[in-house]
């Protein structure tokens, strides 16, 4: 029997929502694959960008929720919010259990043992599979270039496990395995590894983006030209985690703009067809690394070398972007400048006792 | 066979394999209702914009500049309507209390309200037929003594109401101060014209060269009409007590205004004038003294400096750019001449008291100015003619004596205008008197009617603290600027001086609005919801709920709100009927044997659409 | 484009590697996933070709790791399509944290083992280690002792896992080298055969857009026992339709097996071997060599190890006076401190009112193959102890003891 031709979606792109002065959101599909009676915590990002993900792929989408908080936060206990299908696979399976359902469906289309257009196939991996476990899986499934899209939710640790560090959590990010102490008075040493520039320049063919929960319209944009897209696509999203950053809970949309803002997360798209970054996403302002840091509980540690490092890293994720950097981001890269800032020699350290 | 024998309880029956049944996107997982999470729920609450705070006449500015956002052009005239007879008028003359109130004043420039409004009064008018109708006839008869801005305002509600109405005016021309105390280069006559033929088509028949206290009586009145609003104005200017103030060639202000205004002016002005006051009027006078073919005008106020003064400080910039010059902190103590002005005798002056709202005191003792001028133009206020009024119905302030709900005692009559509001606090504006007009009218109908009159007692949240509001979303954008006629040509010409909006710049001004406090639809609670719980069954305001029983309470949504109209209610208590749950698990027991249920029944139900 | 031509039966010489290969060709599978490891690699190198050519249509995956492999598996046949996938020794044990799942959310995932001796170190020859290693997971498993037997495992492997009352994966075993390279005939049969006997996949609950579910959500302690009972049951009620597939495979092919345990020569034995896999090849000879010299000696293979066929165990062996099981596995620190099958055997034979003496015997260990001289030095073993009537110690490491 003849191979039937495998017929692909294509999902039209979001007006913005700023149309000159006036905030207006555009026209949202209306379809609610994600439902609302899960166990995440409340205002919690990787939930909103779940939803806004759901939302902008529609109702012939296929879910995969490799271990972690949209795993089990999400389903606990048999009562799943997703109306769409969905599995749970292990956390270092996060590509390969999507790889497996995309084979699938390419297979069963093509000889015919399934009707219709090819669905959605989104991976859903934390942070902590995406960069650490499940690395491997992910890279494969892109090299391999399965018609999927991997969805990275960046809550920069380990959340559900209980907060500890992944080999995302930033220079200074205090978690359970990274604390702050006598010996490490920054909590944490190592700065991140640039996951989403790994993927996008060990896999040049794949779509890959940056997004962040701060810029909804955008990031579901990003979901659909990553499901447009013909083959592996790949986004890295900020989603913060009021657990671990410890911060009010209604900011959860504000940090993700704040961060971005910071230079902390820059947001940017690999285009696979030109073989190039995209680097013209500007935010409405640039601002101190401070004003961001200061609203989570999880850098209150910090002194104000510290927070300099943070400073010239994020001027340093500028330069990359191409933007000019003010002289008041230079100075703050100083720890002399940061004013009324504890230095690690005048503040006491108090150690934690067990 | 170690399963042999074996039987799962029902308590603990779950789907084959753990797999479950999708929950719909209609109910939601209604198994796991996170409801009973929360200690403060969303509420929207719309809260009352400054703008129409602000507005005499309560228009419902934040609606139509949000309508004109969306480009429903004529849904946004007809809102203007229900509260403002004739936008094109109040969209040129208005000293728009609304920009002044308006939050955006704050952040970057204000809303050019005014201009926008003006966009749309031009609109409607030019409409062969208006959206407004006149109401079911109820058989009832008012008059409306006065065709000004109160008056046309209390005959247009009336009208839509359903009572036959009749305006009785003393002047040629209908249109009292719009007619009478605007130029035609803020209010050209053929717009006023225009909008009194819209009463017409009302079916309101006004009376021209009809005098209360002349040609028709108080008990005239009382005898054939089932009601009347008494609107008659401000007809009398004031003196300034000078000596000579009698000679030839002294005019003033309204007079002089009014007569150009109904075509019937004399007044032919000599090279010189000088116009006395610091008021609207006053600035009028001087820019149309050069009009009509002064070559100097000197404004000479009491007010020590231009902020002192009362005018509107865009008409004052308007006409310092036109050339008129400013004299401050003096006062008119003579007129001199032989039977005609030739000069003023000027001391220095000020106000006793407060700026406006105190007597006047004359240094007498220092050497007078000796102010050389062709002719003088008083302007320092008006007062009221109340021969015809029944003295019980007169108050000491020299106006007419009402309840404060505009009626005269037990009586059928009403008052509305520059009339009752002279002295009571309130600006003397053409707006003002509008809503005063119109809140006469509802007054009026609900005696009629035998209703009583009660005062409002719902407590108004008016919206002036922009951190309430999320600015984020408003990148700062400056203010669509109208143009001007150039100063040098304008001054010698009848053209209207400030220019339209076009379409685009009305929709772009529009477009700053913050919409304060109030609902416009923009999804942005729907869309960074959690869960999510927000619904709505259309986009509109007003029809956004809450899924109460899913809400978590994490307020992301009242964050991220831009206009503020999301708050957050304290509740501990669970009035709104959310689910208690006893365990941290499905609400009640047998939900997850419902799931297997459901499960093995799956092969049955209709494919979902996708 | 494949075009899939109607397969005629036929003859051929090949190795067990091939034999699989050839019976996932026959059975269309929809995915495969693959990954090299010596010995099975000849395996996905087969099917390579096939998809190649154009022999069968399916999605041919190289994977990142064997514990890719399995998830690639796992998320195909949850989506519904029949899958195929392999390894060996240490790569069967990398892929370890997926057999739970795949066995537990009744995905029935197919996996080809040839098996080899675990590291340390690198020992490519054959030991069934790897795969016992994995016997309580909840996969239907069992040895092939040659490459016919290993190409109708897998059909029967996927007709028996697939239907609606089993839904269970299969491990479908074979002893590296020894069956998987050494080449045999092996009679394939034609398509139609195939197609009586193997109908399509079809899983009840698939990930499929139209009929949205939700596959392993998480769920709170007390659920979990249920869950666990029905798979034991699962794995129980299997039984019955592993009979009745045997069945029905004898009627359409023509092959009868015996579902749990192969009688070789046992009529009159008193002392038998017992073993699973290719070694019954060479015991087989062994065993007629010392019938023709007057040793009552015979063989029983056991051809199913999961599920355990506990009360056919009992009652076959009970028939006999020893039993020398055969060991080409390990089971450090195991009740017989030698391999894993004696635990089971004696478990099995312990309600029996007639118990047999029961040996463990590690041969062919490491990939070696188990000559005449030890199969005698075996049943010597074995009836010195049935005229001393006890065993003097459980295990036995043959060729290393006098």
């Amino acid at each position: 029997m003849p191979a039937i031709e495998v017929e692909r979606q294509i999902l039209p792109i979001l007006g913005s929502p700023n149309q000159g002065a006036r905030f207006y959101n555009p026209e949202l599909p209306s379809s609610e694959p994600f439902v609302p009676g899960h166990r995440t915590c409340a205002g919690c990002g990787p939930s909103i960008q779940y939803r806004m993900t759901s939302k902008a792929s529609g109702d012939n989408t296929i879910l995969v929720g490799p271990t972690g908080c949209m795993y089990v936060a999400n389903s606990s206990y048999l009562c799943t919010p997703y109306n769409v299908p969905w599995a749970h696979t292990q956390i270092g399976s996060a590509g390969s259990f999507t790889a497996g359902v995309a084979a699938a469906y390419e297979a069963m289309i093509r000889k015919g043992k399934w009707k219709g257009a090819f669905p959605n196939i989104i991976c859903e991996a934390g942070d902590g599979s995406a960069s650490d476990i499940g690395l491997a899986s992910i890279s494969g499934a892109l090299y391999r270039n399965h018609d999927c899209l991997i969805i990275c939710y960046d809550n920069e640790q380990y959340a559900n496990t209980g907060i500890q560090a992944s080999s995302r959590t930033p220079y200074g990010g205090m978690t359970t395995f990274s604390p702050p102490g006598p010996l490490v008075p920054e909590a944490k040493k190592l700065f991140p590894k640039d996951l989403a520039r790994m993927m996008a320049a060990g896999h040049p063919h794949c779509y890959v983006a940056t997004a962040s929960v701060g810029y909804p319209i955008d990031l579901m944009n990003k979901v659909r030209k990553g499901l447009n897209h013909k083959g592996a696509a790949y986004l890295m999203v900020y989603t913060p985690c009021q657990k671990g950053f410890v911060y009010e809970t209604p900011r959860s949309i504000d940090l993700g703009r704040l961060v971005v803002e910071c230079g902390l997360y820059p947001i940017w798209e690999w285009n696979p067809e030109k073989r190039a970054y995209d680097y013209s996403f500007r935010p409405q302002s640039m601002r101190p690394v401070s004003e961001y840091l200061k609203l989570q509980g999880r850098f209150g540690h910090l002194h104000a070398e510290h927070i300099a490092t943070l400073q010239k890293f994020a001027n340093e994720q500028w330069r990359m972007m191409g933007v000019q950097l003010p002289e008041a981001l230079i100075q703050a890269a100083d720890a002399k400048n940061l004013v009324n800032m504890a230095a690690a020699a005048e503040a006491e350290a108090v150690a934690q006792t067990l | 066979m170690s399963t042999k024998g074996t039987h799962i309880p029902d308590h603990l029956k779950i789907p084959f394999a753990g797999i479950t049944p999708a929950p719909s996107q209609e109910k939601g997982q209604d198994l796991f209702p996170t409801g009973n999470w929360r200690s403060i729920r969303p509420v929207y609450r719309d809260k009352l914009p400054p703008c129409n705070n602000a507005c005499g006449t309560n228009e419902k500015i934040q609606g139509y500049l949000d309508l004109v956002k969306r480009g429903k052009y004529l849904d946004a005239y007809a809102l203007i309507k229900e509260d403002m007879p004739f936008p094109s008028v109040t969209g040129r003359v208005c000293y728009h209390p609304c920009e002044q109130a308006c939050n955006r004043g704050k952040y970057d420039e204000a809303i050019s309200i005014r201009a926008v409004e003006r966009f749309l009064g031009d609109l409607g008018q030019a409409l062969t037929h208006d959206v407004v109708k006149a109401g079911a006839p109820n058989g009832k008869k008012v008059a409306v003594v006065g065709s000004g801005p109160a008056g046309h305002s209390a005959a247009y509600q009336l009208a839509r109401l359903g009572y036959k109405v009749t305006i009785l005016e003393k002047s040629p021309k209908a249109g009292g101060l719009n007619r009478g105390g605007i130029p035609d280069w803020v209010l050209p006559a053929h717009v006023l014209d225009r909008e009194i033929e819209r009463l017409v088509e009302l079916g309101i028949t006004i009376k021209t060269n009809v005098e209360v206290g002349k040609d028709v009586t108080w008990d005239d009145l009382k005898k054939n009409y089932d009601a009347c609003v008494l609107a008659v104005g401000l007809t009398e200017p004031n003196s300034v007590r000078a000596e000579g103030e009698n000679k030839d060639g002294v005019l003033y202000g309204l007079p002089f205004l009014r007569d150009i205004g109904m075509g019937t002016s004399k007044a032919k002005l000599g090279a010189r004038v000088a116009v006395i006051g610091g008021g609207n009027t006053a600035i009028d006078c001087a820019r149309e003294a050069l009009r009509q073919g002064a070559a100097e005008v000197t404004m000479i106020t009491v007010e020590g400096n231009s902020k002192e003064m009362p005018a509107s400080p865009e008409d004052l910039h308007d006409m310092l750019e036109e050339g008129v010059e400013l004299l401050h902190g003096r006062a008119v103590t003579a007129v001199l001449g032989n039977g005609k002005v030739e000069a003023l005798q000027l001391h220095p002056a000020r106000f006793s008291g407060a700026i406006n709202a105190s007597p006047i005191t004359v240094d007498r003792d220092v050497q007078p100015e000796r102010f050389a001028v062709d002719n003088v133009i008083i302007a320092v206020g008006q007062r009221a003619s109340l021969k015809w009024l029944p003295d019980e119905f007169k108050n000491e302030r020299g106006t007419i004596k009402i309840d404060r709900f505009g009626r005269l005692g037990d009586t059928n009559f009403f008052a509305a205008g520059d009339i009752v509001q002279l002295g009571s606090g309130q600006p003397l504006m053409v707006v003002n008197a509008v809503g005063d007009g119109k809140r006469v009218a509802f007054n009026l109908d609900k005696v009629l009617r035998g209703e009583p009159l009660q005062p409002r007692s719902i407590p108004i949240d008016v919206i002036v603290d922009l951190n309430r509001m999320n600015m984020t979303y408003f990148p700062h954008f400056p203010r669509v600027q109208q143009t001007l006629l150039p100063p040098a040509s304008r001054r010698r010409s009848q053209d209207e001086v400030i220019q339209a909006f076009s379409e685009e710049q009305a929709v772009e001004e529009a477009a700053r609005c913050f919409s304060c406090g109030t609902c416009n639809a923009c999804d942005n609670c729907y869309l960074v919801c959690p869960e999510p719980c927000i619904a709505r069954p259309e986009r509109s305001n007003g029809l956004y709920k809450i899924l109460v029983d899913y809400c978590k309470g994490c307020r992301v949504c009242i964050e991220e709100c831009p206009t503020g109209c999301l708050e957050g209610v304290p509740e501990l208590d669970f009035d709104t009927g959310v689910v208690r749950m006893d365990t941290a698990f499905a609400i009640s027991p047998g939900l997850h044997g419902r799931q297997a249920e459901e499960l093995m029944n799956l092969g049955d139900r209709p494919a979902k659409n996708i | 484009m494949a075009t899939i031509t109607e397969q005629k039966k036929r003859t051929v010489r090949i190795n067990g590697c091939v034999a699989s290969a050839q019976a996932a060709k026959y059975a269309d599978v929809d995915v495969i996933a693959a990954y090299p490891i010596r010995p099975y690699t000849a395996t996905m190198m087969a099917l390579a070709q096939m998809v190649a050519n154009g022999e069968l249509d399916a999605e041919y995956i190289v994977a990142d790791s064997e514990h890719s492999q399995l998830s690639i598996a796992h998320g195909a046949a949850s989506a519904g399509a029949r899958v195929f996938t392999g390894s060996s020794g240490v790569g069967v044990q990398f892929a370890y944290e997926l057999y739970s799942p795949i066995s537990g959310s009744r995905m029935p995932v197919q996996m080809m083992i040839a098996d080899r001796t675990l590291d340390p170190p690198g020992d490519f020859g054959s030991e069934h280690t790897d795969a016992l290693s994995t016997r309580d997971m909840g996969w239907l498993m069992g040895w092939a002792c040659d490459a016919q037997e290993a190409f109708d495992n897998h059909l029967m492997g996927y007709r028996i896992g697939e239907d609606r009352r089993v839904l269970l994966p299969q491990m479908v075993c074979q002893d590296g080298f020894f069956v998987s390279h050494i080449t045999s005939d092996v009679e394939l049969p034609d398509s139609g055969q195939v197609k009586e006997f193997l109908p399509p996949y079809k899983h009840p609950y698939p990930l499929d857009p139209r009929r949205p579910v939700s596959h392993g959500p998480q769920i709170m302690p007390e659920q979990g026992p249920p869950l666990q009972l029905e798979r034991a049951r699962a794995m129980e009620e299997s039984m019955a339709v592993i009979e009745q597939v045997h069945e029905e495979f004898a009627r359409i092919f023509g092959r009868r097996y015996d579902p749990w345990v192969e009688e070789f020569m046992t009529d009159g034995a008193e002392v038998v071997f017992f073993m699973q896999g290719g070694h019954a090849v060479t015991a087989r000879f062994a065993i007629q060599h010392m019938r023709e010299r007057g040793l009552k000696v015979g063989l029983v293979r056991l051809r199913t190890i999961r599920p355990y066929p506990t009360d056919r165990v009992k009652d076959v062996l009970s028939k006999f006076k020893v039993v020398g099981v055969i060991e080409t596995n390990m089971g450090l620190g195991s009740v017989s401190s030698g391999g894993v099958l004696y635990a089971e055997v004696c478990a099995a034979l312990y309600e029996s009112q007639q118990r047999p003496l029961v040996f463990s015997f590690m041969a062919g260990m490491g990939g070696e193959a188990i000559v005449l001289k030890e199969f005698y030095w075996m049943t010597e073993k074995m009836t010195d102890a049935q005229k001393r009537g006890k065993i003097e110690k459980r295990t036995h490491w043959v060729g290393f003891e006098e």
